[in-house]
């Protein structure tokens, strides 16, 4: 008897047919995925006891408390000390981490061309540092150091020159501020949430518009309009002409601001009309008080004053020095470009990406990320009193990264190793105020705590509040006029404020609709039918600064006449057209 | 030849199945001792202690898991029986300060997030539900590892005892009424 080929495929199905009925085939499966879990690269979470650390983050002016859960030295989850965080801050402890993070630059090379630059500058020409957040003790520096370069000059977005108080507004009217969206603490903004109408006046409508009790879509660039009317100082027939919305709804505001008060009235800068127009609702020490600023040393008081970027002559400025690596507001590239000198200009950059003004800059050199850094926060917008609070790093910086006070201060020739302890020595010599530990919950008055112990508890998490400042004499009725501006049939809005990029809200719009992606575009019905597109329509986007192709939704909830685009550092609102592909 | 055919198929399922349910689990599973022949029976019955004892919950609410040395050591500093285990524990571990290198049968994936203190302390249930008569066993059984995953045997239940993958977790929040997202357990 031979055994034939046929036999042995009999055999060979008998054992297939056997092996389904064993548990090996379906083991070896699973063990296969179990065992690709444990490949080399993919990362591990920490094991081992847990502790609690304390500090602020620095992804945004707003500086809230954070509690951070770490395993060992690393941190592990992040949380909100007097009530919660932002989805920005929640994710904070990934964002050393993202594939973007820089992490090496041209550093030698950069101090080179920086000094060569310097020496090489006119009589005319200037050394800057743009720096997005000022108002920290590294902004301080900074100054220091510009007022010992020959024409050195410190840049800064205008700040906003007084502060809110929202716990004490009835009323709050938005003019476009995201107020529910990282305007300002989120914690203090939600725990007054409930004893405030909110009407958001905006162009789209926003997380805070669809939060607010009341939207009102208004032309793009009408703000400053509405402002002047509820004030009386722009007829309603043409701020009605202006914004789009119907004289009615404007008298109808007007009287809810001054019947429902304290009002209080906000745009994302608090302009010279917005503060005049609070002060014209009797909001004066009741919802808007003076910027409080902590004690700094007094040999700093000479310092170089902080200049707005229009206020710089154009074409002037040789070396550009800008600090990106605390957010802020970012001013528009076009802007800033006018100001360099013809002929080649020097800009250095120190960030954490090259996403921002290190796409335009010769040299881009890393700087520490949040939880990395040591920093401090200036006071947020809503802070009615001056207050100091570090950000102290949660994890160690890897090796080549810069610190830009460090460099800046360099280029001047400018000792300043601890100008961090120095301020807080000199709010500790203040006497004023009090030291809150977020551990235990407590407060101190400043005068019963040592100098040492001061600056040991602030680098521990601990928070300097000073006293609230009395608002004294109101600042005069001045408007300014609002510029009557041809609006263009197509303008393109940023959907919000670039203030951070976590990896877990990038990836959101990756999955779903729910943030829009850099190749999408967001129009009203109405203007989508003007353009010639259609949901989901691909076309290309034209800006001033240049085109894009973009993929189109429709959305309702945008005026007619804005395209909605997704924010970008440095972004400015402007005409724009939709053409179909 | 059609009974040659049907015999030779039979052949061949039954060596399937003979090696499936015999020879696969000699294959992939390597087994290895424990460091140290540990009674948890003397330690229950001649000592009076309790699982948590050893076996404690940190101050911030964590679970210790398995004891460390120095755990061991405070009632072992020096020989409290006559055992030979004993004995050469002290030798080879208590008095070199060496950790025993104890080979965990729960040790579960890194994207698992398990916590004792709510299973055991909110949840009231018995550490036996899940590990098994593991506290009043003499001595350890061998720690059998998977080659190719890398998990204990231990995890796929065994002799009534439920076993710790997630359908066993699953089945059982499902039982008692409970939560089971995903999140709760992959955070």
């Amino acid at each position: 008897m031979t055994t034939t080929r046929r036999d042995l495929l009999r055999f060979a199905g008998g054992a297939a047919f056997g092996a389904f009925l064993t548990p090996a085939p379906w083991r070896l499966i699973t063990d296969t995925a179990l065992w690709s879990e444990n490949w080399p690269g993919i990362p591990r979470p920490a094991r081992g006891e847990i502790r609690t650390k304390f500090t602020h983050c620095s992804l945004c002016p707003a500086g809230c408390a954070v509690r951070a859960r770490c395993v060992g030295q690393q941190p592990v989850a992040l949380a909100g000390v007097f009530g919660g965080l932002c989805p920005f801050g929640v994710t904070a402890h990934h964002l050393p981490y993202h594939p973007a993070r820089l992490r090496q630059g041209p550093v030698k090379e950069a101090a080179a061309a920086v000094a060569a630059a310097i020496a090489k500058c006119g009589p005319r020409e200037r050394v800057a540092v743009l720096d997005l957040r000022p108002g920290r003790t590294a902004s301080w520096t900074y100054r220091r150091a510009m007022a010992g370069v020959r024409n050195g000059t410190y840049i800064a977005p205008a700040q906003p020159p007084v502060s809110v108080n929202l716990a004490n507004a009835r009323t709050v009217l938005s003019l476009g501020a995201p107020l529910l969206d990282g305007w300002c603490s989120p914690a203090n903004a939600f725990a007054a949430r409930d004893r405030f109408r909110l009407i958001q006046a905006e162009p789209v409508e926003s997380r805070t518009a669809s939060l607010a009790d009341t939207w009102l879509p208004i032309r793009t660039g009408s703000e400053q309009a509405l402002a002047l009317s509820l004030a009386g100082a722009l007829d309603t027939r043409d701020a009605a002409e202006r914004t789009g919305l119907a004289e009615r709804q404007i008298v109808d505001l007007a009287r809810e601001l001054k019947e429902n008060g304290p009002a209080l009235v906000i745009d994302c800068r608090m302009s010279q009309n917005v503060v005049a127009l609070n002060v014209d609702l009797g909001s004066w020490g009741r919802t808007i008080v003076p910027r409080p600023e902590a004690p700094v040393p007094a040999a700093w008081k000479t310092a170089a004053p902080p200049a707005e970027l229009a206020a710089v002559p154009d074409g002037s400025i040789r070396v550009l020095l800008i600090d990106e690596s605390a957010p802020g507001e970012y001013l528009p590239w076009n802007e800033i470009q006018k100001k360099l000198v013809s002929g080649n200009p020097l800009v250095v950059a120190f960030a954490c990406s090259r996403e921002g003004y290190g796409q335009h800059a010769q040299f881009v050199l890393p700087a520490a990320a949040f939880p990395e850094v040591t920093d401090d926060l200036p006071a947020a917008v809503d802070a009615v009193a001056p207050g100091f609070r570090l950000a102290t790093p949660l994890i160690p910086a890897p090796d080549g990264l810069v610190n830009p006070v460090d460099f800046v201060a360099g280029v001047a020739g400018l000792a300043a190793p601890d100008a961090l302890r120095q301020r807080a020595d000199a709010i500790h010599a203040s006497g004023k105020g009090k030291l809150v530990t977020y551990a235990d919950g407590k407060s101190a008055a400043v005068k019963e705590v040592k100098a040492d112990e001061f600056w040991k508890a602030l680098n521990a998490g601990a928070c300097w509040t000073g006293d609230a400042a009395q608002p004294g004499r109101a600042p005069g009725r001045d408007f300014s006029p609002a510029a009557e501006a041809a609006v263009p049939a197509l303008t393109a809005v940023a959907a919000e404020l670039a203030i951070a990029d976590s990896p877990l809200m990038s990836k959101v719009y990756q999955e779903s609709n729910l943030r829009l992606g850099p190749d999408r575009v967001a129009m009203h019905p109405r203007s989508a039918r003007e353009c010639g597109v259609e949901d989901g329509a691909k076309a290309t986007l034209e800006t001033s600064a240049g085109q894009r192709r973009v993929e189109v939704m429709i959305d309702s909830g945008i005026c007619p006449g804005v395209v909605l685009v997704a924010a970008r550092p440095g972004f400015e609102p402007g005409q724009a057209k939709v053409v179909r592909i | 030849m059609k009974i040659r055919g049907k015999i030779l198929f039979l052949a061949g399922a039954m060596t399937a199945l003979g090696a499936g349910w015999a020879g696969f689990p000699r294959v992939i599973y390597r087994s290895r001792p424990q460091p140290v022949d540990f009674s948890h029976k003397v330690h229950a019955e001649k000592a009076g202690s309790q699982c948590e004892d050893c076996h404690a919950f940190r101050d911030d609410g964590s679970f210790a898991g398995i004891p460390a040395l120095d755990k061991c050591a405070g009632c072992h500093a020096a020989a409290m029986g006559t055992t030979a285990a004993e004995k050469n524990f002290i030798e080879q571990y208590v008095t070199p300060q060496r950790e025993p290198q104890w080979a965990a049968n729960a040790r579960q994936p890194e994207n698992v997030y398990f916590s004792h203190a709510v299973h055991v302390k909110r949840g009231q249930v018995k550490c036996e539900q899940c590990h098994g008569p593991q506290g009043s066993s003499d001595r350890l059984p061998p720690y059998q590892v998977d080659r190719i995953s890398g998990y204990s045997r231990d995890i796929w239940g065994a002799g009534g005892r439920p076993g710790m993958t997630m359908d066993d977790c699953v089945a059982c929040h499902q039982k008692q009424g409970l939560e089971h997202s995903c999140l709760d357990c992959h955070k």
